[in-house]
Order: C-alpha cells, then structure tokens, then sequence
C-alpha cells in the first residue's frame, strides 16, 4: 500500500462526519483518516489531466429545459405518507428535541 | 432441461403455445430457489405469493390471448435497489430495513404491463456501493460458479440469481460496473444502457448522473428483449432522454461484416490476469473473422477515470443518501436525547463502513476549499472522457475490451483494502462516465470461471452494442455454459 | 434616533421569500394549497423525498420567477441551472433543498420606492427559485420543546429568494421597501402577499457603521417578521440595541436573531458553532436551462403596467398628487378599482379621496382587500354622481357609504340616497315650473301648438335648474297642467 500523502488530519474527519451526521468512534476517526488519506493519494491522480481549457461537464445529458406544465396530480393517500415512520402523533410525522 | 434453464424467448414460445403455463414456470424458479437459495443467498426477499398471484394473471392473459407481449408470465427478479409498491425495498441497507415504498419504480411498472412475474427482491451492495456484494448490509451472495467466491457488484444478487437458475432474468442497475462486472464474473449477460435511455424513477438513487438500469439475462436476445420492455422517455425523471427507441431486435442479426472495431490500448490494464486477457484476445480475433476490421485505439485518460470517478459519485451519494435521517422512513435509532443524536446514531448503525467511507468522501469533496480541487476537477475530467469516446468514435464503430480484469475472486479477498476493491471497476467506469452504453457477454472461463468481453459503443447505440454482442455469442458456445449450481438440480 | 443616526450609519439588506402562485409544486404535483388541507395530506413520494423519487421542474414557477425579476429590472443570464442546498433539518426532508446557486434565474436590479415623497433605489442582487422545506409544530419555544412535529405540506412549495444589497439606511427606508416590491409581486400576479400567513416573509440583515465609512460592520440577521411594522419595528429595535452595544465598547457577533413581536425586542437563537457548509453542487437529477431571448421576450410581453409606471401616469392624467397615486398604486386592485370609477365617470380627485379615506378606512378595520368589498366602481360612482349635482350633503354621503359599504347588496342603499334627493313635493316644484315658464316664451308657444318636443326641453330646463333633483314624472305633470 503507497505511503499516505494527504495531510488529512483527525480533526477534519471528525469535522466532516459531523457535516454529513454520521456517529463515529474515536477508534473510527483514525481508522477513516487513515483509509481516506490513501483514497485521496490516489485520487491525487486526477491533477495528472490538463483541464485547465476544459469546461466541467454540466449535465450528462444534452437535453435543456425540461419542466412540465403546473397541473396538479393526486397525491399520496391519507395514510400511505406515514406508514413507514418510525415515529409519529396523529398525522403528523414526530421529531425529538432540536436543541443542540 | 427444466423450465428454469430456458431462455425468455424460448419459455415465451412455450407460453404462447400454451405448452406450459406461467404458473408451472414460475413454481420451477421458485423451487430452484429454494433448492439453491440458501447456497448463493441471491435474495433479500421471496415475493412468492406476489409471483404466483402475477403468474396467474398472465396465464389468463395468455388463456384469451389479449395482450400478450414478450415478457408476459416471465418470472425475473430486481434488485433491491428498485422500489416496488407495497414490497420491502431496502437497498441492500439495514437503515432501509422494512422500509415498504407507495409507488413502484418506472421499470417496474413497466414491466407489469408487461405481465412480468416478480421472483423478489435480489441482494446487493449497500446503496448499489460495491464491487463484491460483501458489503450488503445483510449477508454476501455466493458465486454459482464456485461457492467461495464473490458474484461481482453491487448487482451481485440479480447475477448469482440469473446464473443460477433463479431467475429467469433480472434487472441490475450500473453506476460504475454493477450490472457488467457481476455479469461477466457469473457467465451471464449485462447490459449498462446509455444515462437517460431507461427511467431512474424509483431507483433509490447512489449517484444520480450515473445511475443506469438495465437487463441481467442469459443470452443476447433476452437482453434485447427486456431492454426494449424498460427503455423509452419517462416524464417523472427529468434526465430521461426523449430519443425514440429502436426495435432492437430488428437489427440484431446483422452481423458485424465490415464493421470497425477498436481495442483501446489503455483497457489491458496492469494486473489483468493472463487468462483473462487470453479469453479476450481471442474474443476479438473471432470477431474479426466474423468480417470485421480491429484496429488499436487510445482512451487517454483512462487512467483518471478512476480517481474522477471516486470523486463524482461519492460527492452525489453523500447527497443523495442524506435523506436517510431516521424520520419519515427506515431505521431509527433508540436512546437519543435529542434530534441531532438521534441522526448521528441512526446513520451511524443504519449504514455500513463502505457506505460510511463514501459519505465522508464525498462529503470532503464537496465541503468549503475543496470543491474546486476535486468536485470541479473531476467534472472537468468527465469532459476529457467524454471526449475521448467521441474520438474513438470517429474512426471506429464500437470498443472491445474485458469487462473486469479478473475472474470472480474468493470472498473476503480484498474486504480489507477499499483501494484494491475500487480498482475493479477500472475498466467499467469510463463508460459511466463517458455517458456510451456497454453490454458484457460471455467469451470463455478461465480457471473454470467466467470472463466477460465488454461491448461499448456510442451513446444510445444499444442497437450496436447489442448486435456485437449477438454476433459473438452466435459463433460461440459460451453462454451455454451453466454454472455447477444450475446444472446440479438439472 | 436622530442622534443616533448622525453617529451610525444604518445599514439594511433584506432577504425576502415570496411563495409563487402555482397550482402544483415546484418539483412534483401535489396541490400548494397547504393552508386548509390535513396535516400531509399533500405530499407525494417527490416532496416527501422518499427514495427513488426525482423532481421536474414547474413551468409556470420558473416563468413567474423570471417575470418578476424583469419586473425588478434584473439581468437574466442565458444560462441557468438549479443547485443542491445541503444541510439537515427534520423540515427538510431530503437533507437537501434543491436552490440556485451560482447561476440564478437573474441578477443585477434595482427597486425604486420613496421615503415621504424623497425617491430611493435599493439595488437587487438577485432573485432565485427554490423549494419551501416543511412546517414544524412545536409547544413553546423551538429549542426549549420536547418533540416537534411535521408536517410536508408546505413541502416543495415554489419559492423565490429575493435578495436586496445592503442600500437601504432605515427602518422606514426598509418597510418602503417591503411595501413597493409586494405591490409589485402582486401586479404581476406572482405571489398574494400575505404576510401573515407566511407567503411573504422576510429577513433583515442589519448592521452599522461609523458615518462616512464604507466598510460594512458586524452582521445581525432578523428573522421572524410578520408584517410591516414587524418590519420596522424590529429594525428600530436593532438600530438602537447595536448602538448600544458599540457606544459601550462592545463588540457585535454575528448572529440570527429572531423578532419577537408580542414583547417587542429581538431574541438571540443561537450563534452557530461553526459557519454553515452547504456544500452546493449542480443538481444532476436536473437538467440545466437555456433562457432564450425568446422566451424572456414573451414573459415580458406578459407583464402589466408596473406600479411605478402607473403612478406617474396617475399623476399626469388625472392630476393626483404623487402621495395619493402612490397610495393608489399600492395594490392593483385598488388601482383597477380607482380607474374604472373614473372611466364610468366619476371626478378623479373625488373618486381618490373616497378610495384613500372612507373606504380604505372600513376595510382597514374588517382586514379586507377592496376587491373583497360589494361595493364596486359603479356603485362609488352613482354616489359622487349624486354628491356632484348636490343632491346629497357631503354628511348624507358619508351615511350613505357606510350603509353601502355594510350591505351585502349596496344598490338599495344607493336608490334610498338618490330618492330623499328628489325633489317631488308639488308645492317645491311650482316654482320652478313658473321660472321655466317665465324665460321660455317660445317653447311654451311651440308647446301650445302641437310640438310635443317642446315640453321635453322645458322639463330638461327645470332639470337643470333644480341641478337634476326634481322628479321628472312630476315635473311633466304639473307643465301640462300650467300650460294649457
């Protein structure tokens, strides 16, 4: 396996486990970092092309504005909304508290 | 020979004729199913009932004759990534367990009308993320070919399934690989058609500008056949393409006489084992006796597809599985005081470690002082791949390498090394990425396992693609071969 | 506040949400009717965001946003795609919201309003189109409640972020301009302004700074405000709060703030931790948009004539002051209601005063909207028709409005005040037909020979005379009576 190159450190994994609201346990963080680093060494790669005259590419397709007419459809049934969740009050889908 | 070892073509004869009933095909799948089921663990679910209750149907549509299509009374299977009304769909995920969706995918509709039979739910990597099947949030499904060895992924489930006679065929979806790579390592026939040619609709999204659906079949025809009965504009997804749909099997017996194929240098990767590389070789010296020109080309960069690809597709799914928060579906964590710990334990549990280690990925590549380094560097390589394509395309009709550098290798081989897992797909990916289609067709076994040639050619040519692919197969034997599984209950 | 704005400059950028005025969804099409309908009831597999479900874009939402950035004199850029928003919220349900980012639907305009007459611009940075996330419901205050919960109905509702530049240098520079661009996104049929209920909502971002400095200070986002003294009252509050706290020798945090309406001050919600990381990228399940000339062309054929315009029209044509056309011009029906009393004939000054005093003032009172009243423009001008040829006392008229104003049905109120105008009483009207007698020697003559003619121009002279409040019946009766 090459040598990590990449300088991501501990704090910035925690830092983006807490972005993307995943749990992770201080073993995790090292165990991530250091498989990270060596996916981005070779994701490095990616600077061996020259794009530096090249557009992104925009969309996969060449198609350009698609958008329908505003008619209204039938929505879901009264209960087929909630069945899958996990918790809920009357017809409501219920949260915990959001304080921090 | 059972029902279970035929062909869609060839069962659809027999029903039409009224030889047999769908109802006495779709209970021979279902046993082989239960004889072999527990060796390949090809499903997350049965949907037994569900498949007698639609073969029964059929059979009544085939009784008065009214409608009846290609894939009337065919059972086949979808993997678990395709939402079906009423019907478990978890994608492969524990965070998705119980999980049953109020609408059904596009494709599945489609084939309803059809009057297709639904076997169940196959297996999968979590999220389509996978290149083994090992990372299924359940269990991994086991090789027809060779108990001990991977299926390929993530489309692992509807291969195994397919090559081991339980199913007829199958749908898979290909993000970067996932239908042709498990397709080659079972001896099957996959086919990754051009983004926008078949419905996302209820797919469970992994990476949306690369997602594809597409037919998992025993034989060329039937991969024509399904195709024709999945592909075509759908006004619920926005990146449908319009373009009409060819008969595919108008043109599939026109042979390849005159036609100019290219062997892009760049796909004879270091670590392509030499037999598979023998099996290819030879795949496309028969070719050429079939009367067409081969002639080298080169992809040149290839060599970033890979690292592009480890950028696009982690960034889209980091969004795209986001909404797996424990809320209005799925898995939900207990034991929470509040909300945010709630999500933090729910997507912690809920997801597995590849999963994870894509989201942390993907969410670095988008996040503040990083984005133009990776996510915009690597649409911009997208560009070049594209644009190499369209010059390979100038100056030959279609491309033909192997799908995968190797053959079906031993469960646990390469769990510990994400590197060496991605590295699979290196073949795969530019097609994802270059937005051509791709089909991977039977050419041989080495070592007593399968390799797959791949086919690709130009953006929504799966006429073309399909027609190579068919004039392989028809000099050849390969995909006659069956897999120890499916010949032991024979 | 004088003295305090000689020492500070007021600096306000304001941020508002306008709900467009669609039948369906911005992505899918579930109704936008989310007020009366049962809690999720309209939600699909696309607003709920369920796996697998993609969005498409409404038409009619993407048009609505581009008329109403012509109408704020914005640039639209031939090139325009949707973003992915990504953060989490339990409103939010597919952890992303799907927005503009870097190539809106327009940017680069500006709003022109007046402060008292004084005329102001307020730059506009842009205007985007982007999806409403889901309604929490929670007891008590959001982060002291043990549970919220959810509803989607609100759920991808088409929605346009208006951003100002930080031009506006008051309290009452800013209310304008809620005020103006409202009237606006009403004309153009856009959004029904409704504060109240959240289909217009806004944000202040308030700052100050020394006079004379360019720079810009220290941030405070406002969040929370109902309405226009809302509005106004809110950034009073901050004015003086942040001057505080500099004159002190404070430092000011950048913050959210919310307005607290019923206490009358800002509350701070929490300073985040770390700044927010949307991590945008282009939404791949999105096609991106060319906006043709074309296409932008006919959007703007479509527009009516803008309050502006139409308030120096007012001003030119009917020779209103500019206050009373603004008022006029605030809404378009009251625009619409002013100018069809006038076409029917009603004096334009009067038919002005009435609109902007006795009637604003009832509606005002009942919350109504002119167009929600049974009095319409003929109704009013039957009314200055009678106040004009002095039938009725300028008192009566007043009654006689109230009367109109509170019936379901004006007309017979209408009919009552033309009625006790008449002049029938026999005794009344000999006077008048002596007098017409008297100075129409050759009519009576004409008369007296045959010419039935004749008698309708002395009855036309009586008219005149009694400035059209005397009976006709009558008047017809008594000259053939007297005459022959």
């Amino acid at each position: 396996m090459p040598e990590p190159t990449s300088e991501l450190s501990s704090r910035e994994v925690e830092h983006v486990a807490r972005l993307a609201r995943l749990g992770i346990t201080p073993d995790e963080v090292l165990k991530y970092r250091d498989q990270l680093r060596n996916i981005l060494h070779h994701i490095e790669a990616l600077n061996r092309a020259d794009t530096s005259k090249v557009p992104a590419t925009a969309h996969p397709l060449e198609e350009r504005n698609v958008m329908r007419e505003d008619r209204r459809e039938p929505c879901l049934p009264a209960d087929a909304a909630l069945r899958n969740a996990p918790s809920r009050e009357d017809s409501y889908f219920k949260v915990k508290a959001i304080q921090e | 020979m059972k029902l279970f070892h035929r062909t869609i073509r060839d069962l659809h004869q027999m029903l039409r004729d009224r030889e047999i009933s769908s109802v006495e095909l779709t209970q021979s799948v279902l046993d082989q199913i239960q004889a072999v089921g527990d060796r390949t663990k090809a499903y997350l679910l049965v949907t037994k009932e569900l498949a007698l209750r639609q073969a029964h149907a059929a059979d009544e549509r085939l009784r008065s004759k009214r409608d009846v299509r290609p894939l009337t009374g065919i059972p086949i299977a979808l993997k678990d990534v395709l939402c079906v009304k009423e019907v478990a769909s978890t994608a492969g995920s524990k965070i998705l367990k119980g999980f049953t969706p109020p609408y059904s995918a596009t494709v599945v509709e489609r084939l309803e009308a059809e009057g297709a039979v639904f076997l169940g739910k196959t297996n999968c990597d979590e999220f389509a993320m996978g290149s083994s099947n090992e990372n299924s949030g359940y269990w991994p499904v086991h090789n027809p070919w060779g108990l001990d060895r991977v299926p390929g992924g993530s489309s692992g489930g509807s291969a195994a399934a397919v090559a081991s006679g339980e199913a007829i065929a199958a749908l898979g979806s290909d993000t970067g690989g996932s239908i042709r790579q498990p397709a080659a390592l079972t001896g099957i026939v996959g086919l990754k058609p051009t983004y926008g040619r078949v419905s996302r609709y209820g797919l469970i999204a992994f990476a949306s500008s690369l997602d594809q659906i597409g037919p998992m079949t025993r034989d060329v025809v039937d991969s024509a056949l399904l195709l024709q009965a999945i592909a075509g504009h759908d006004p619920r997804d926005s990146t449908s393409s319009p373009k009409p749909v060819p008969d595919y099997l108008a043109t599939l017996g026109d042979g390849v006489k005159g036609m100019r194929l290219g062997v892009p240098k760049e796909y004879f990767v270091a670590g392509m084992e030499p037999a598979v590389e023998q099996s290819i070789r030879d795949a496309i010296r028969l070719l050429e006796q079939q009367g067409a020109s081969i002639e080298e080309v080169s992809l040149p960069h290839s060599d970033v597809a890979l690292p592009a690809y480890y950028i696009i597709a982690p960034a889209e799914a980091s969004s795209n599985l986001a909404r797996y928060d424990g809320v209005r579906y799925g898995y939900q964590a207990e034991g929470a005081r509040n909300l945010i710990e709630e999500y933090m334990l729910t997507r912690q549990q809920g997801f597995g470690a590849e999963v994870k280690r894509r989201i942390m990925l993907g969410t670095y590549a988008l996040s503040s002082g990083y984005y133009d380094a990776y996510y915009l560097q690597a649409q911009k390589v997208r560009t070049l791949i594209i644009d190499d394509f369209k010059r390979a395309f100038t100056k030959v009709d279609a491309l033909l390498g192997a799908t995968s550098p190797t053959v079906a290798f031993p469960l646990g081989a390469k769990t510990q090394d994400p590197v060496a897992m991605y590295l699979n797909d290196i073949i795969t990916i530019p097609a994802n990425l270059g937005n051509v289609c791709a089909i991977s067709v039977p050419c041989g076994l080495a070592d007593g396992l399968p390799v797959g040639l791949q086919v690709i050619a130009p953006g929504f040519r799966e006429d073309l693609a399909l027609r190579i692919a068919f004039a392989f197969e028809a000099a050849t034997e390969f995909h006659k071969a069956q897999s120890p599984l499916m010949g032991a209950a024979a | 506040m004088s003295a305090i704005a000689t020492k500070y400059e007021v600096v306000v950028g304001l941020e508002v949400h306008a709900q467009v005025l669609t039948q369906s969804k911005m992505f899918c099409g579930c109704s936008t009717d989310y007020l009366t309908a049962p809690p999720n009831a309209n939600t699909c597999p696309v607003c709920l965001g369920l796996p697998g479900s993609l969005p498409v874009i409404n038409r009619r939402a993407v048009e609505a946003t581009i008329r109403t950035a012509l109408a704020l004199n914005c640039e639209i850029p031939e090139f325009s795609k949707f973003d992915r928003k990504n953060y989490f919220y339990p409103d939010l349900p597919k952890g992303y919201q799907i927005s503009q980012y870097d190539l809106p639907f327009s940017r680069r305009g500006h709003l022109d309003f007046d402060v008292r007459g004084a005329p102001c611009r307020c730059g506009i940075t842009r205007v985007h189109l982007e999806e409403d996330t889901g309604k929490l419901l929670h007891e008590g205050a959001i982060h002291e409640a043990q549970s919220s919960l959810v509803n989607f109905n609100r759920s991808g509702v088409p929605l346009m972020e208006i951003v100002s530049e930080p031009d506006l240098r008051s309290a009452d520079e800013a209310r304008e301009y809620v005020m103006r661009l409202r009237a606006i996104l009403q004309y153009i049929g856009v959004n029904n302004g409704d504060m109240e209920s959240g289909q217009l909502r806004c944000d202040a971002n308030v700052s100050l700074r020394p006079a004379g400095s360019s720079e810009l200070g220290t941030k405070v986002e406002v969040k929370n405000m109902n309405s226009f003294r809302a509005i106004h009252r809110a950034i009073e509050y901050e004015v003086v709060r942040q001057t505080e706290v500099l004159d002190s020798g404070g430092r000011l945090t950048q913050e959210t703030r919310g307005w607290n309406d019923a206490r009358g001050l800002t509350v701070s919600q929490r300073t985040k931790e770390f700044a927010e990381d949307y991590r945008y990228f282009p939404e791949p399940d999105l096609p991106p948009l060319d906006v043709s000339r074309h296409w932008v062309e006919e959007i703007r054929a479509g527009l009516p004539e803008l309050p502006a315009a139409r308030r120096e029209r007012f001003v030119a044509a009917y020779g209103l002051t500019p206050y009373d056309a603004s008022l006029l011009t605030s809404t378009r029906p009251m625009a619409e209601f002013f100018e069809e009393t006038v076409r029917l004939g009603g004096p334009a000054k009067a038919s002005a005063n009435w609109i902007l005093g006795d009637f604003s003032r009832l509606l005002n009172a009942d919350h109504k909207e002119i167009q929600e009243s049974s009095i319409k423009p003929t109704h009013l001008q039957q009314l200055l028709h009678l106040v004009e040829t002095g039938g009725l006392s300028g008192k009566m008229a007043k009654q006689t409005f109230d009367a109109m104003y509170h019936a379901p049905d004006p007309a017979p109120a209408l009919a009552e005040a033309k009625g006790s105008s008449q002049i029938s009483g026999d005794a009344e009207l000999a006077g008048l037909v002596d007098q017409v007698i008297a100075e129409n020697a050759k009519s009576v003559a004409d008369f007296k020979a045959g010419k039935e003619q004749a008698l309708k121009f002395l009855i036309g002279q009586a008219m005149k005379l009694s400035r059209g409040r005397a009976n006709p019946q009558r008047l017809d009766a008594l000259l053939r009576e007297k005459i022959v």
